[in-house]
């Protein structure tokens, strides 16, 4: 097309060049902003109802305009008309305060239309942040955090690699949208958005840790000289978790060469190499392949050392103590650079000293020559590497990690949370249960459960939420998860008439006696209404928060619903966590901490709610929120008919609060009976 | 432009067309816009009026959307497509109590119909049949050669088909030989055949009122389907005083007092003019903008003026300009096609945009890549427009970047 694509080929490097070439593209430039301004005032003159006959013409020379970096900051010089003149009415960008950073990358990558439409939505962003334009309900500092988020989740449009054929249009405007943001935001800003991101995600210690080597993979494109060195050290830190942590691992040319430096290491450094690792991986929740590999020759030669790599606590190294031929074996046949992860999750169970349980063994043990079905073999290939791990190490390192790890279970982006969750609430207080689970769904692809006396199968089911397509998940889950909504699903279908909510008796069969019989949920199955709201919040209070229930104490999770809302508090849908405590923080304010099997436990609620993951005491995998903000969200949960205070003690200004919460948000979409 | 308010009674626009939403809009007049049940939200949204309705039905249902219209004090309804006219006959003959507004609305809906008063009322036509079925098509294509004492099968001369109600050149064939008439559906039928005439093919769009021309406008086809430019060469012009007689005739032929007609020509270079057909609607092919443009005034608003009986001539008057004369320039367009079966880029020259003749184009990479099929000329996947003084340089232009790949 023109001289322009071809600059764009180039690295960033090269491309600083651009402005010494400046005069060739000025002399179109000038032409093209009087036209793009004229386009703009037209659009600016139609009414509402018409913008859609000449929004065209704006983003076709918008088009043109970011096609270069001279053009980006034309773009930029009307930024902040573009809201006033219908630019985006009519359209998903309408709204500025309603996107989402994660989902720019995306659009941006499309082509045609759409990729313009999001181009100019970050210029109105930059407007915003830059104080061009005052948008009424966003402010500078939201538009700038939203831009830095963008490009820490993009750096690869930013730094693109070097590129043998000619990048679509599209691509272009995409890499010159953000070559101009960088120039007018910092580095460093990003630099920092990108810790956060990566801390912020981490710090919850997932299983599937995919998006998190994403995150650090890009972020190291982003280490220069010119941010700060504290931003630059904590990348670096996540950089070597997920890679060389330790002296040999960083000098050896590859797996290969990593062993045979082993071979030749001293006993001090063997011990100094697994110090590194542990240290490293209980820090960031994130395990080097080649530790791995350590892992597998100490567990030949040193077994001794085992417990330095894997940062035992005592407890931990008493169970290795005591089960030492098993841990063995596990590493064995389950433990390889394909399954790393497992790692943290071995270190996890064994210092949650669950090995104690006798039934325990016999039933892993079973787990190493279980013959596994065609269809469980084929749903768990993806995991198989160059390594020659086996199908049956594969379903061990998934057993560990959830055992170890049973609030690091996500359900991806799948729709499961009702699985997930179950597999976490068992992994806490009924492995065994688990277990056997896992043993039949992984033998003879099928589960077997009883409702009320009657035998389910899921293999002779057909309905269930999910059939096909699960992504992101480990292997339990991608064993697990197809029966269980099967199964979940035909006990919700059998209690269809009984004009009260099936969860009551459902889940007390799904999940295990252990659940509390009582159930409320506030919504009417009758008429459909929220009915008697009031009460809903008072019984929870006087169930569950210490200063009203009596002081019982909660012994086992409570599988609740809650309604997901949006950063606006407007109704997502339905969603279900696990309440796994309730305490007070140490400002002596009392929190719900709870597990949320979607992988994004900061997700912010809308009205000022946010879950937190860290700074209030949450454990690993735990989100929490203040008592009523997480009442607020709730809409059934399960109590206990004898362990309570008494409603009427709770006071009517906290019911009240929570009502309005309520109200203002999910409730919009509910009648209030 | 600011109109003042002389009528209080509503004007229904039939169909959706938000170019005519908003010229009426700014007439200052009340308006009723009768559409698809889809455009209702958005309707609601914008505050304007709007009665949902679905033009695909039978028109004896139209009492129903008489008594909707009639409650909102409508005095005359105006078509926006093809598939409005009928409905707007109807609903004008029901309105002013004459049947025969709708009558004469259905011969506009016929081809086969309209060609047969053309030529009863003396008009210069092809020669034409009914076909009902494939023999009925090759009949013609051997009759017609053996009139022209064409033997050569191989290289017989052309004939058309196309349905009797489709707007422009939907469901239009070129019938050269038998494996044409094989490709034709039998569902495709009836369809009136026509002999090929030769000339060159242009369109106008007469905006009549109370049976009068009151603004005759020349649109000089460059390539059927693909370019135009408004308005036309001097060398079409030059023909003018006969093209308005031709029109006229037409007016008469076809009992036209109120509306737009949009008939299509073809002329031979020493001025004889065949009529090709005629619609009462708004012409495709970005002729109203290409009006606009070079005359400055809005033709949905004299559509709108032209429909409606109780518009003054002193009115109709000020508002259009005069003819030819008055225009800034010349504007062209021209609609392009994908010429691959898979789109990877949009090829458009710097020359092209350097040229001081280019406007804007609206062309974008499509999301999918995959290019659909062509249906008439309707669905173009962009256009690109021109304006400048030179006739002859329009037509360079318009013909140079006919053959140009935009779509790689």
């Amino acid at each position: 097309m023109n001289t322009v694509i071809k600059e764009k080929k180039t690295t960033t490097a090269t491309r600083r060049k651009t402005t010494a070439r400046k005069k060739t593209t000025t002399t179109k430039i000038s032409p093209l902003e009087k036209k793009f301004e004229t386009a703009l005032e037209t659009l600016n003159q139609a009414k509402p109802f018409a913008k859609s006959l000449y929004q065209t013409d704006v983003y076709q020379l918008a088009n043109e305009l970011a096609s270069t970096i001279e053009g980006m900051s034309v773009l930029f010089k009307y930024a902040h008309l573009f809201d006033q003149a219908g630019v985006f009415l009519n359209g998903d960008w309408e709204d500025p305060t309603k996107l989402q950073p994660p989902f720019v990358g995306g659009s941006l990558r499309l082509r045609g239309i759409y990729s313009i439409l999001e181009l100019l939505s970050e210029m109105r962003m930059l407007a915003i942040a830059k104080g061009t334009y005052k948008h009424e309900s966003l402010s500078s500092e939201h538009a700038s955090s939203f831009l830095n988020e963008v490009l820490a989740l993009n750096l690869d449009l930013l730094f693109p690699e070097e590129q043998e054929s000619e990048l679509e249009e599209h691509l272009i405007r995409a890499q010159n949208l953000f070559t101009y943001l960088q120039q007018e935001l910092s580095c460093e800003s990003v630099a920092e958005q990108m810790v956060q991101e990566i801390k912020r995600i981490t710090v919850q210690r997932p299983i599937i840790t995919k998006r998190i080597i994403e995150l650090i993979e890009n972020s190291k494109l982003l280490i220069n000289d010119e941010i700060d060195s504290e931003f630059a050290e904590e990348l670096a830190k996540y950089s070597r978790a997920i890679d060389a942590p330790t002296p040999l691992s960083l000098e050896a040319a590859d797996q290969r060469d990593y062993r045979l430096k082993l071979e030749q290491a001293s006993r001090e450094e063997l011990i100094s190499e697994a110090e590194r690792f542990a240290e490293s991986m209980n820090e960031t929740g994130l395990v080097s392949p080649y530790h791995a590999i350590l892992l597998r020759f100490l567990n030949r030669k040193y077994q001794e050392i085992i417990p330095s790599a894997l940062h035992l606590t005592e407890s931990g190294i008493t169970s290795f103590n005591e089960n030492i031929d098993l841990i063995h074996d596990i590493i064995q046949l389950s433990i390889y650079p394909e399954t790393k992860q497992a790692i943290y999750g071995l270190t996890k169970l064994l210092n949650r000293g669950v090995l104690k349980l006798e039934t325990l063994i016999p039933a892993l043990r079973q787990l190493f020559e279980l013959p596994i079905h065609a269809e469980v073999k084929n749903g768990l290939s993806n995991y198989i590497g160059l390594n020659g791990i086996s199908i049956n190490g594969i379903l061990v390192a998934g057993v560990v990690s959830v055992i170890g790890q049973p609030l690091g279970i996500g359900q991806g982006v799948n729709p499961i949370c009702q699985s997930a969750r179950a597999i976490s609430l068992w992994a806490q207080y009924d492995i065994e249960k688990l277990l056997k689970l896992i043993t039949t769904a992984a033998r003879d692809n099928n589960i077997e459960m009883t409702f009320e006396g009657e035998l389910i199968n899921s293999n002779l089911l057909l309905d269930g939420v999910v059939t096909a397509n699960l992504q992101d998940l480990d292997p339990v889950s991608i064993i697990l998860v197809p029966h269980l909504d099967r199964i979940y699903n035909e006990m919700m279908k059998r209690t269809l008439l009984r004009g009260e909510d099936g969860h009551k008796w459902v889940n007390r069969e799904f999940y295990g006696e252990w659940i509390p019989s009582g159930f409320i949920n506030v919504i009417d199955p009758l008429t459909l209404k929220v009915t008697n709201y009031p009460t809903f919040v008072k019984l929870f209070y006087a169930t569950h928060h210490p200063d009203y229930n009596e002081g019982y104490k909660m012994l086992y999770p409570n599988p609740v619903g809650i309604y997901l809302t949006n950063v606006h508090g407007e109704l997502l849908g339905l969603h279900a966590v696990s309440i796994q405590r309730i305490e007070k923080d140490q400002h002596g304010e009392c929190r719900i901490y709870f597990y949320n099997p979607n992988n994004d436990s900061t997700q912010n609620w809308g009205q000022g709610i946010k879950a937190s993951v860290t700074g209030f005491g949450e454990l690993e995998g735990e989100s929490s929120l203040p008592f009523h903000e997480f009442v607020s969200r709730m809409y059934a949960y399960h109590y206990n008919l004898y362990e309570q205070g008494d409603t009427y003690m709770v006071e009517e200004s906290i019911v009240e609060k929570v009502e309005t919460l309520a109200k203002d948000s999910w409730g919009k979409n509910y009648e209030w009976a | 432009m600011e109109m003042k308010q002389i009528h209080g009674k509503t004007t229904a626009l039939l169909g959706w067309s938000l170019q005519a939403i908003e010229a009426i809009d700014k007439m200052n007049r009340p308006y009723v816009v009768v559409g698809p049940p889809e455009f209702k939200p958005f309707a609601d949204k914008n505050g304007i009026q709007f009665v949902p309705w679905q033009f695909d039905v039978p028109i004896e249902h139209s009492m129903e959307l008489y008594e909707k219209l009639k409650e909102l004090d409508t005095k005359v309804a105006v078509p926006i497509y093809e598939e409005t006219v009928e409905w707007a006959g109807m609903l004008n003959s029901l309105l002013w109590e004459n049947p025969r507004v709708f009558n004469k609305s259905l011969l506009l809906r016929d081809k086969s119909l309209m060609k047969r008063r053309a030529h009863l009322a003396g008009l210069r036509v092809g020669v034409f049949e009914e076909a009902f079925n494939k023999e009925d098509v090759a009949h013609f294509l051997k009759r017609m050669n053996e009139a022209l004492l064409n033997m050569d099968e191989e290289n017989y001369e052309p004939i058309h088909v196309k349905p009797f109600d489709k707007a422009g050149t939907v469901g239009h064939r070129m019938i050269k030989k038998s494996e044409d008439i094989e490709e034709i559906d039998d569902s495709e039928f009836p369809l009136l055949m026509e002999s090929h005439l030769e000339g060159q093919e242009f369109s106008c769009e007469a905006f009549v009122h109370n049976g009068k021309v009151h603004f005759l406008n020349i649109t000089e086809y460059v390539k059927l389907g693909h370019s135009n430019f408004v308005p036309a060469s001097p060398t079409l012009e030059q023909w003018r005083p006969q093209i308005r007689e031709t029109i006229e005739q037409l007016v008469k032929a076809f009992e036209v007092e109120n509306g737009i007609l949009h008939p299509e020509f073809f002329i031979t270079p020493n001025g004889t003019i065949y009529f090709g057909e005629v619609a009462a609607r708004i012409p495709g092919g970005h002729i109203f903008e290409h009006i606009e443009r070079v005359y400055g005034f809005s033709p949905y608003q004299g559509q709108i003026l032209c429909c409606d009986p109780e518009t003054t001539d002193e009115e109709l008057k000020t508002f259009f300009p005069e003819e030819v004369v008055s225009a800034k320039g010349h504007s062209g367009n021209l609609m392009v096609y994908p010429k691959v079966k898979s789109i990877s880029k949009l090829n458009i020259p710097d020359e092209l945009k350097e040229h001081p003749y280019f406007l804007k184009h609206n062309m974008f990479l499509p999301a999918t890549s995959k290019v659909s099929e062509r249906v008439g000329f309707g669905n173009h996947y962009g256009s690109i427009y021109f304006f400048g003084e030179d006739s002859t340089e329009m037509r360079k232009l318009l013909e140079q970047y006919e053959k140009h790949d935009f779509y790689l």
